[in-house]
């Protein structure tokens, strides 16, 4: 599961200081019962298999209950970081993510900004229309993207070749089919996008806009030094997003679209973690990926945390 | 300048009728494509699904002669109804129980202060960058050790406790006036009895904003049930129309019916409660 909440960077803050009017008192039992459910049940099916995870890369196990695990120290992190397959699967992570970028931040960005007058009905009519996406399963997201890209008698396909482009294997040929995969990730975020963007937009303070105009600020003036700047906070948010999640997102398609093929075009860590695991049944390599994959991106969230505290503008 | 004129107003009239007029015409052409974007490949998806299978791979915008033959096929072929009711179950299970957890946990961090309360807000939002590829295979025996595998309580359990639902919960609750569960406290309420009649009837909007996130994302879950489900009639609707997609490919018809099937319920809760979702998804959150 991936999920984020709009004010991310907020809650780890707000816990230092928590409200007033509580008193600490002698230790008491009962918020512990309170908390039970939810820690026991992080607990259990978080942090305690994270270490079991930990450890067993360390291991060399072919996951059946009734074969041993064999300790081999480093070896499996040796081995994946000289497989050209892991080193392709990187690259690849790093594609999905820039690709998604254009889809989940910057064009929704300026058509926040371009459609803002948008009002009335037509208004309410296009937000219903473009959050669909977002609630479409990505399993039949998949298969929507399959039957319309179809190398023989997909819709696309056809149009295609009616303007004279020829057929193109969106999910057969190497060249295309990690371009096809972002490109349906990056569909059912687009829409989503744009509302977020048009919300904030539509929070920044009329009079800001209004003086600029007053002191002759031409209108991109007033978008690059008025409403970017104020906008900041969600932009960094959509971008944290995308770094973080961009990859996992992706991983219904992969899976169910090319299975990481054409030629392991479109295999990314978190494909690779899953075949390793489920496919060549080697726990040892999953879990050693798993935890180049979680230090790798732990590094990444705590940059982007640390940028989101510097460079968001906030209108106070 | 001595009227009020609305900024977007101001400028149109300085540029003339015309440019405004143009400009207007740009920006519904823009949301028009977007839109067309989104919806179009589910439009396309319920017209095929109607098309008889003659008629399947025509280009015309609505079949000629729609029929439920798809549908017939679909559901005699894969038990549909039969993981459709599971899947109702398991997202309506696992809704309902990240509320409970959610408020339980939230009520503690709000209620009491605790010398480590900063450490649990830490553990619980941080289990949220865990990616769960990383910590598949313990799950995985975890659930196969606890005979989970291939049941509807395997793929709910693990889900019904999460970070997202215990911080939004703990947000709202926290814009809770103090000065009543003070006074509540101090009448000698039980916590117990204060959480369900004064917390609760007060948090009726996140209460129904996450019960809709959670049952949404339950819903379109792929991953878990993919590493748990063995028989088609044991599993949720996403790994029902997995398997028909890897056994039927390339029979469009009945696939696009069974998609159309598989996400009937959330675009019936999405018209009803159209403004509800989008403000929940806006207010909370991606899943």
């Amino acid at each position: 599961m991936t999920d984020i909440q709009a004010d991310f960077a907020r809650p780890l803050a707000v816990a230092r200081a928590p409200a007033a009017g509580r008193q600490r008192g002698p230790f008491t039992v009962q918020p512990w019962l309170y908390l039970a459910p939810a820690l026991c049940l992080l607990m259990m099916w978080t942090y305690v298999p994270l270490v079991e995870a930990f450890q067993l890369s360390f291991y060399q196990w072919n996951m059946l209950p009734t074969s041993p695990q064999r300790y081999v120290g480093l070896t499996n992190y040796q081995r994946l970081f000289a497989l050209p397959e892991m080193r392709a699967a990187l690259w690849n992570t790093l594609f999905y993510i820039l690709g998604l970028f254009p889809m989940s931040v910057i064009i929704p960005l300026f058509v926040a900004i371009w459609t803002q007058d948008l009002e009335g009905r037509a208004r309410t009519i296009y937000r219903a229309l473009i959050f669909v996406p977002m609630i479409v399963a990505p399993v039949v997201a998949a298969i929507l993207w399959r039957w319309l890209l179809n190398e023989d008698q997909g819709l696309i396909t056809l149009g295609l070749e009616t303007i004279g482009l020829g057929r193109i294997g969106f999910l057969t040929d190497p060249n295309y089919a990690l371009a096809t995969l972002t490109w349906i990730t990056g569909w059912k975020l687009i829409g989503f996008s744009t509302l977020l963007f048009s919300a904030a937009n539509a929070g920044i303070n009329a009079s800001y806009i209004e003086a600029a105009r007053i002191d002759g600020a031409s209108r991109w003036g007033i978008i690059r030094d008025i409403r970017l700047p104020l906008l900041s906070p969600t932009i960094l948010l959509l971008s944290m997003m995308t770094i973080l999640f961009g990859a996992q997102w992706s991983f219904a398609y992969i899976n169910v679209l090319t299975n990481g093929g054409p030629l392991k075009s479109t295999t990314n860590i978190f494909y690779l973690l899953w075949e390793y695991g489920f496919q060549t049944m080697s726990a040892g390599w999953s879990s050693a990926a798993g935890m180049i994959a979680f230090a790798g991106f732990a590094v990444v969230a705590a940059a982007c945390m640390w940028l989101t505290k510097r460079f968001a503008v906030y209108d106070n | 300048m001595t009227i009020d004129v609305s900024p977007d107003l101001a400028s149109l009239a300085t540029a003339g009728p015309k440019a405004g007029h143009a400009r207007r015409l740009a920006v519904h052409a823009v949301m028009i494509v977007l839109s067309f974007l989104s919806i179009f490949p589910i439009y396309w998806m319920i017209v095929t699904s109607l098309r008889p299978e003659n008629e399947i791979f025509s280009t015309s915008l609505w079949p000629s002669n729609p029929s439920l033959e798809n549908y017939v096929f679909v559901l005699t072929r894969i038990p549909m109804i039969g993981m459709l009711i599971n899947t109702t179950i398991v997202s309506a299970a696992t809704a309902l129980l990240q509320v409970v957890t959610g408020l339980f946990a939230a009520y503690a961090l709000v209620r009491w202060r605790m010398r480590l309360s900063g450490v649990i807000h830490g553990l619980i939002a941080l289990s949220w960058l865990v990616p769960f590829q990383v910590t598949m295979i313990p799950n995985y025996v975890l659930a196969s050790r606890l005979g989970l595998l291939d049941t509807l309580t395997g793929l709910i359990v693990p889900n019904a406790a999460h970070a997202f639902a215990i911080l939004l919960l703990y947000n709202a609750m926290r814009s809770f006036p103090t000065e009543i569960l003070e006074a509540a406290r101090i009448d000698g309420t039980r916590s117990w009895k204060i959480l369900w009649q004064i917390v609760v009837p007060n948090m009726g909007a996140p209460i129904a904003s996450l019960s809709i996130i959670a049952f949404i994302s339950a819903w379109n879950e792929y991953f878990w049930p993919l590493l748990l489900s063995r028989k088609p009639e044991n599993s949720v609707v996403q790994i029902g129309l997995q398997m028909f997609m890897t056994q039927e490919g390339n029979l469009w018809g009945p696939l696009m019916a069974a998609a159309t099937l598989a996400s009937l319920p959330i675009l019936i809760i999405y018209l009803v409660l159209q403004r509800h979702v989008i403000e929940s998804f806006m207010k909370s959150g991606i899943r």
